[in-house]
């Protein structure tokens, strides 16, 4: 009998640990969860959306089951006739909650997570390169020349201050012996300079120098510039804010830049895709109604009736990142296979209102990522051989990085065919 | 034993004419004129000076700098409303289904945001198997042609459809109150759906008949089976099941009937390896050098007018029977060896015929029958639908016309005018109709001549359902929207019957009613269609669906067919012997793998494929015994450096005037004219090339035939440059192709390939100091850690018909140059197709002749007779050589190597100095002599908004001045070994395929990752027949051939 109870102590014991940490890690999930699932129409603030701010909801939604099942399948959930169900419907413009495939554990830690007011908000992005741990050495470049120009001012300065001095020190001091300085004669400024020039060489040879250096320097990184657009932010046909949407709003970029994961295109989304939400959301806090109304306009869409009409003229975007025809880039391949950040290329997305072109986009610069980034071959079947091989080769030394260069990543044929 | 077999590359080699040595070691054949210009004396006497020149190179690298300095603005479009399939920047495939009158073929079309860019085979479709063939891979080309109509036509003005159809239903509802005849003239149609619509307009339109004409006709296999076995139908044929085959004048491997399924079939017997050294023989008689005869084993040439006489003398030889026929003279004793073996192999055998004459068909028939083909590698009982043409109908519906008895007639999908012997009476005869209209979908000789054009969609923008043959159905689906004001022929005939529905409503309806029935056991309608759309193909298995035979069949099937009655033999030998009145010269016409019938002939892609045997491209020609031209004082050199004699051929009434080009492997006497060419009015691609050779047809004991006689050919009348792509690019007379003879291979497996050992003075080295080129390294080795590229070609199962040269084009977005650039030795081709005669003196055969050293030599450059002249094709793309000499002397760095074993090229890179194209052994890197997009000097597909839609946006377009060759379709690579990444698995071997390994109808090139162990190159690496090209230059190619092997026997040999 001690024996059964002993094991069903064992059991419980845990099954209750099992249930702890799959909560735990839910809980750590949550906020991701949220932007992934809830975050196009739902803020964890009291700010309605699509629908309603979760701050607070659980005081809403005194049963907990009733709020799951509300959140699983909201169309199957009113059918029950509940009161606060039905106002939320009518209260909303009779729109339906779409379906969530999320396990009730997922919603709770999603419901704990949101109910709080999600995180604290996040310290806004003092320097992207905090943001973004790999960065972009160029800013550091032009900081030491800003910090040379400043000691060569000061030393000029201190020239000038001294010989100032020296000269009213050697007046002074003439003036006690009684010397009588025969004034020089007069010269106009260009004789004086002259006369200085011959007297000083060696110093106008080497300014001339340094001079000629300068030149060359500014028409080698002018040249060097032509045809990057770093900064490149043009006005686009409507004044969308990624700002707005993808920093304050916290909706995933995946959700508009569906192609991110499956096409060489990250992909501008379609019109559609922005009613999902513009269905409802006519008022915008920046602009009120003039911007969302350009993609009615587009869509032939009258709000009013919420008809589409049969006039449409598709929204002409402005690109931004123009790569030359003979390069080849591919998004899924960085995103979904390398495991890379948008940010680390397209910057501080979510605080651009406008957005423009971080980074270069030049070889150099895609060549210098790819001979720091490290292969995401973690878990993937395909690397397993390569990586082995590489940590095999006698060349291999200890912390050596398994990085893009290293299969093959420099080579011409990956990006130019 | 070395082969030592001595192949020459063109009639000019052989002749070691002065041009052709002087030019021989020239990459490039024409001299630049650098003397000239510098040896000009007025060069002081301009105007402009060295201060003008000075100004005007700083105003245009200022000019230049400002313009590039300027920020471009570039749009981006997304939809408005997304169709969930598309992604852009993903490609998108459709199965669905080729059929233009000429060639059927089950594919898959590939699309790019909603633009088809490129076709390839559908591996579900049992008659393609996933091949394709030069003319279907081309016809994505043909959607965006510009010369296409734009909107229908109304006494030659463009009009629309209201006006079209209001006009056309009065004037039938007038002909039809009168009772007025209305013809309806169509290719053959094999789409159910179509069918039932012409139902529909006959019963709304009682007086309606319809007329089916094949341009290329067959009739004559339909009418001999209709003779002797009571059907009237053309019989699929198996090559598999073959081990002796016997081509009567028939090019089965590239033009006959159903040539990707008879290749793939025909391949997988001639596909010789270690574990079974069994290959099935072919033989062939014929009078044209076609691709099937060169590569032939054994092959007899003989003119026209004697083929009907060997028929019959070998009827006589197999079954001892004495039907009466003329001498074919020496050439009896050959007919009695064919006769001897195909006996032999009774069962196994099979004979066919490609002259479309019912009496020489009848005594096929009966051949065959004799040799018990039937049942085994002939299939009556599984009819072919493709060709249903009743040539006698044709020919009597303009004699109705011509009599004024013919009130409408409607034209779908053939072009009379152009095709029938007698055209230009079409064309005449076709004035007397009152409603006289085209259906073409783009300008032809017929539509010239109609009241009204209502024009087609492509078949890429259409609906379309087909039962090529009983037991299959097809299903092909648009893959764009109609690019023009055009509609389908279908919806229009159901118009003009008064009902109102759309292409695919009509055929969705049309499969429920009649298809669907038979697979309601496996679900809905809708899950039926859609998987039918999927897959393009209906369950192929004729067990299980039964559907209504296109061709009524009157008499009961026949399990095994018994001789045809004698006194028909008879008859049939009388009428050959009748026919085969030889006079003057005789002429026969044929179909090029590229052109065929001509109706694609507007699509540069075409134009510019080499013929697989000439290697002349953009022109037809006539061809000429060698030795005959000799006689006649023409040019034999190959019109290229020297130009062609122009001659004028007569034969009746049609005369017409072309270049002659010398041939071997054709009789004297007798003359060939390739069809497809002398286009009028049709585009800017095709008009005023060549002469239209269909006017030489004739028709003869009921059928169309293809070959003529008693014509008249003057001396030169005029001269021509042809532009061939063979001759240039020389291997500097080093020996490339390998062979043996199968008697030989199963003495040695490594027969024709002995080991290589190269001698040193190294006495370190192997044995004496002799090595094998690979252990002679100047370099280091590269390290192929990840993958390791390379590709087999097995020249066993490569028949030259050149699909792969066309996809290769369509893929990686290949200029097309023009006729004046390939003369000048500039085609872009990134693959060629090498095709080398050979000639049978050798030196065992010196050996045992007692023949000199000099007498050898000069006997190696003469075949001994044109019978015996023997031809291999080599398919030569970059090689991707592991120490490629090209890498080592640019100077810019623009080609290097990766770490996957590719031969990479970087175009933005490429500075053009051409260094790598003089180091390449192989001579397959091509130089972008001029900008061939958006100039109107080369004013092709990519000089034109429409043409530009074909482009592959995964490859560059080259610009001027730079390198480019063969990438091993590295898009499709890195988009393989993408989708491996993202399954987390190592791609699969076959995942990843080149584009010119998908057309091959005959699987002759594999492709893969050396690195894995399983994939199939690598175990052909291990075959003993594999041999690298040119291995003693030591290059290490990643690209290997494995030997032709022969099945002759020693005597032939």
């Amino acid at each position: 009998m001690h024996h059964i109870r002993a094991s069903i102590h064992k059991i419980l014991v845990i099954t209750f640990t099992i249930l702890l940490t799959s909560n735990t890690s839910f809980s750590q999930d949550a906020a991701k969860l949220f932007k992934g699932n809830c975050a196009s129409c739902h803020k964890p603030t009291a700010v309605k959306l699509v629908g309603p701010g979760l701050l607070g909801v659980k005081s809403r939604w005194p049963d907990q089951t009733k709020l799951i099942a509300w959140v699983k399948n909201s169309t199957e959930f009113l059918k029950t006739g509940d009161a606060y169900a039905n106002k939320l419907y009518n209260d909303y413009g009779q729109s339906v909650m779409p379906a969530q495939a999320l396990s009730d554990a997922e919603i709770i830690a999603v419901i704990d997570w949101a109910d709080k007011g999600g995180d604290a908000p996040p310290p806004p992005p003092k320097d992207v390169t905090s943001v973004d741990p790999t960065g972009v050495p160029p800013v550091e470049n032009n900081n030491t020349l800003y910090i040379l120009l400043g000691i060569g001012v000061l030393l000029t300065v201190l020239i000038l201050v001294l010989t100032t001095v020296k000269s009213s020190l050697e007046a002074l001091l003439n003036e006690k012996r009684g010397i009588v300085v025969v004034p020089k004669p007069e010269r106009t400024p260009g004789q004086r300079f002259r006369y200085w020039a011959s007297n000083n060489k060696k110093l106008v040879a080497i300014i001339g120098l340094f001079a000629v250096i300068w030149v060359l320097k500014q028409g080698w990184d002018g040249l060097l510039g032509v045809g990057v657009y770093t900064d490149y932010a043009p006005e686009q046909p409507i004044k969308f804010s990624h700002k707005l949407h993808a920093g304050d709003n916290q909706i995933a970029c995946v959700y508009c830049h569906s192609g991110v994961e499956k096409s060489k295109h990250a992909n501008i989304p379609s019109a559609n895709v922005c009613m999902n939400c513009h269905a409802y959301i006519q008022e915008g806090p920046n602009y009120g109604k003039e911007e969302i109304g350009k993609i009615y306009a587009a869509l032939d869409y009258n709000p009013e009736t919420r008809k589409y009409g049969t006039n449409q003229k598709p929204v002409e975007w402005i690109r931004v990142h123009n790569l030359p025809d003979h390069a080849y880039f591919n998004h899924s391949q960085h995103v979904k296979v390398g495991k890379i950040e948008c940010k680390q290329c397209h910057g501080p997305i979510d605080s651009m209102e406008v957005v423009k072109q971080y980074s270069p986009l030049t070889m150099g610069w895609c060549i210098n990522c790819h001979r720091e980034t490290e292969v995401a071959f973690k878990d993937n079947k395909y690397y397993e051989d390569l990586h082995k091989k590489f940590v095999d080769d006698p060349k291999y030394k200890k912390g050596d990085k398994f990085t893009v260069e290293k299969i093959g990543g420099l080579e011409c044929s990956k990006c130019h065919y | 034993m070395s082969n030592t077999k001595k192949y020459w590359k063109g009639i000019e080699e052989l002749k070691a004419t002065p041009e052709f040595l002087q030019s021989k070691n020239n990459e490039f054949v024409e001299d630049l004129p650098v003397d000239e210009f510098l040896g000009n004396d007025n060069i002081v006497d301009t105007s402009t000076n060295r201060r003008d020149f000075l100004k005007f190179l700083g105003f245009s690298v200022t000019a230049a700098s400002l313009a590039a300095c300027e920020t471009p603005v570039r749009k981006a479009i997304p939809y408005l409303n997304k169709p969930e399939e598309i992604l852009p920047g993903v490609a998108n495939y459709y199965a669905s289904t080729f059929w233009d009158g000429n060639d059927y073929s089950g594919i898959i079309v590939k699309t790019r945001e909603g633009r088809p860019i490129f076709i390839e085979g559908n591996e579900l479709c049992p008659i393609s198997q996933g091949g394709s063939h030069a003319r279907i891979n081309a016809s994505v080309l043909s959607l965006y042609d510009s010369a296409r109509f734009k909107a229908p036509l109304v006494s030659g003005k463009e009009s629309d459809w209201k006006t079209l159809d209001n006009a056309v239903t009065g004037k039938l509802t007038a002909i039809a109150a009168g009772s007025g005849a209305i013809r309806l003239l169509t290719s053959t149609i094999i789409s159910p759906s179509q069918k039932a619509a012409i139902a529909e307009f006959t019963s709304k339109y009682p007086t309606t008949q319809v007329i089916t004409y094949d341009s290329i006709s067959y009739n004559a296999i339909s009418l001999a089976n209709n003779a002797s076995f009571g059907k009237a139908v053309i019989p699929t044929y198996d090559f598999s099941k073959a081990d002796v085959v016997l081509g009567i004048s028939c090019d089965f491997l590239a033009n006959w009937l159903s040539p990707i399924e008879h290749a793939r079939q025909f391949s997988s017997t001639r596909k010789v390896n270690v574990e079974d050294k069994k290959m099935s023989r072919h033989l062939q008689i014929e009078s044209n050098l076609s691709v099937t005869g060169a590569n032939a084993d054994k092959r007899v040439v003989l003119k026209p007018s004697q083929i009907g006489n060997a028929v019959i003398s070998l009827y006589n030889k197999l079954t001892g029977s004495s039907l009466s026929t003329k001498s074919i003279d020496k050439k009896d004793a050959i007919i009695s060896e064919f006769a001897a073996e195909l006996n032999k192999h009774k069962g196994r055998a099979l004979v066919v015929c490609g002259i479309n004459d019912s009496a020489i068909q009848q005594v096929i028939n009966a051949i065959n029958t004799h040799l018990g083909a039937y049942g085994n590698s002939i299939d009556l009982d599984t009819p072919d639908y493709t060709r249903q043409g009743n040539d006698a109908a044709v020919m009597n519906l303009v004699a109705e016309m011509n009599s004024g008895k013919v009130d409408a007639l409607f034209i779908q999908g053939v072009n009379p005018v152009y095709t029938l012997p007698n055209g230009e009476a079409f064309k005449a005869a076709l004035s007397k109709v009152d409603l006289s209209l085209s259906f073409s979908d783009r300008p032809d000789e017929t539509t010239a001549a109609c009241k009204f054009v209502a024009p087609d969609n492509h078949y890429l923008e259409s609906w379309t359902d087909a039962n090529p043959r009983k037991g299959i159905l097809a299903l092909g689906q648009p893959t764009i929207n109609p690019l023009f004001s055009t509609r389908q022929a279908l919806e229009s005939i159901l118009a003009w019957s008064g009902i109102t529905t759309n292409a695919h409503d009509y055929i969705a309806k049309h499969w429920e009613t009649n298809f669907y029935p038979a697979f309601a056991t496996l679900g809905g309608f809708t899950t039926f269609w859609n998987k039918s759309l999927h897959d393009g193909i209906v369950n192929n298995n004729p067990e299980t669906l039964v559907l209504e035979p296109a061709i009524k069949v009157t008499s009961s099937p026949i399990a095994t067919p018994t001789v045809p009655p004698i006194a028909d033999l008879n008859a049939a030998a009388n009428a050959i012997n009748a026919a085969s009145k030889s006079s003057g010269t005789e002429v026969f016409v044929y179909q090029k793998t590229g052109i065929g019938n001509g109706n694609q002939s507007n699509n540069p892609w075409l134009q510019e494929l080499p013929d697989p045997i000439t290697k002349v491209t953009w022109d037809n020609y006539i061809l000429m015994n060698t030795a005959e031209m000799e006689e006649k004082g023409f040019n034999t050199i190959n019109g290229q450096v020297q130009e062609a004699d122009v001659i004028e051929v007569t034969l009746g009434a049609n005369k017409i005037n072309l270049p002659v080009l010398a041939q071997p492997g054709l009789s004297k006497g007798v003359i060939g004219i390739a069809l497809g060419y002398g286009r009028e009015n049709v585009g800017k691609t095709t008009n005023g090339i060549g002469a239209n050779a269909f006017r030489f047809t004739q028709f003869v004991n009921g059928t169309f035939q293809r070959e003529s006689f008693g014509a008249a050919v003057s001396g030169s009348v005029g001269k021509y440059h042809l532009a061939a792509t063979q001759t240039h690019h020389t291997m500097m007379g080093r020996q490339i192709v390998k062979e043996a003879t199968l008697e030989e291979y199963k003495k040695d497996n490594k027969a024709g390939n002995e080991d290589l050992l190269l001698s040193t003075n190294l006495k370190t080295i192997g044995k004496d100091g002799k090595a094998a080129p690979k252990e002679l390294n100047l370099w280091e080795s590269f390290e192929n850690k990840n993958h390791f590229w390379n590709m087999s070609i097995d020249l066993n199962a490569c028949f030259g018909c050149g699909a792969c040269v066309v996809s290769c084009t369509s893929e990686n977005n290949v200029p097309v140059v023009g006729k004046d650039e390939v003369r000048r030795s500039r085609e872009m081709h990134w693959l060629r197709i090498d095709r080398y005669y050979s000639s049978d003196m050798n030196e065992e055969v010196a050996e045992k002749e007692g023949v000199g050293a000099i007498d050898k030599f000069l006997k190696m450059e003469i075949p001994s007779a044109d019978d015996n002249v023997e031809v291999v094709f080599q398919p030569v793309m970059c090689q991707h050589c592991n120490h490629a000499p090209c890498e080592t002397v640019c100077p810019v760095l623009a080609t290097t190597h990766s770490l996957e074993g590719l031969n990479q090229m970087t175009y933005n890179r490429c500075i053009g100095t051409r260094y790598c194209a003089n180091n390449c052994p192989y001579k397959v890197r091509r130089f972008n002599w001029f900008r061939y997009n958006e100039n109107a000097q080369f004013d092709f597909n990519m000089n034109d908004d429409l043409g530009k839609m074909v482009l592959n946006p995964d490859v560059t377009v080259r610009s001027r001045g730079v390198m480019e060759k063969c990438s091993m379709c590295i898009q499709r690579i890195q988009a393989g070994k993408l989708v491996a990444k993202k399954n987390s698995e190592r791609p699969k071997d076959g995942a990843i395929k080149t584009a010119c390994q998908k057309s091959c109808p005959t699987n002759a090139i594999t492709f893969g990752d050396f690195n894995d162990i399983n994939s199939q190159v690598r175990k052909t690496w291990n075959n003993e027949r594999k041999y690298q090209l040119l291995e003693e230059v030591g290059v290490q190619p990643s690209v290997f051939y494995l030997t032709k092997i022969r099945n002759k026997t020693s005597k032939e040999a």
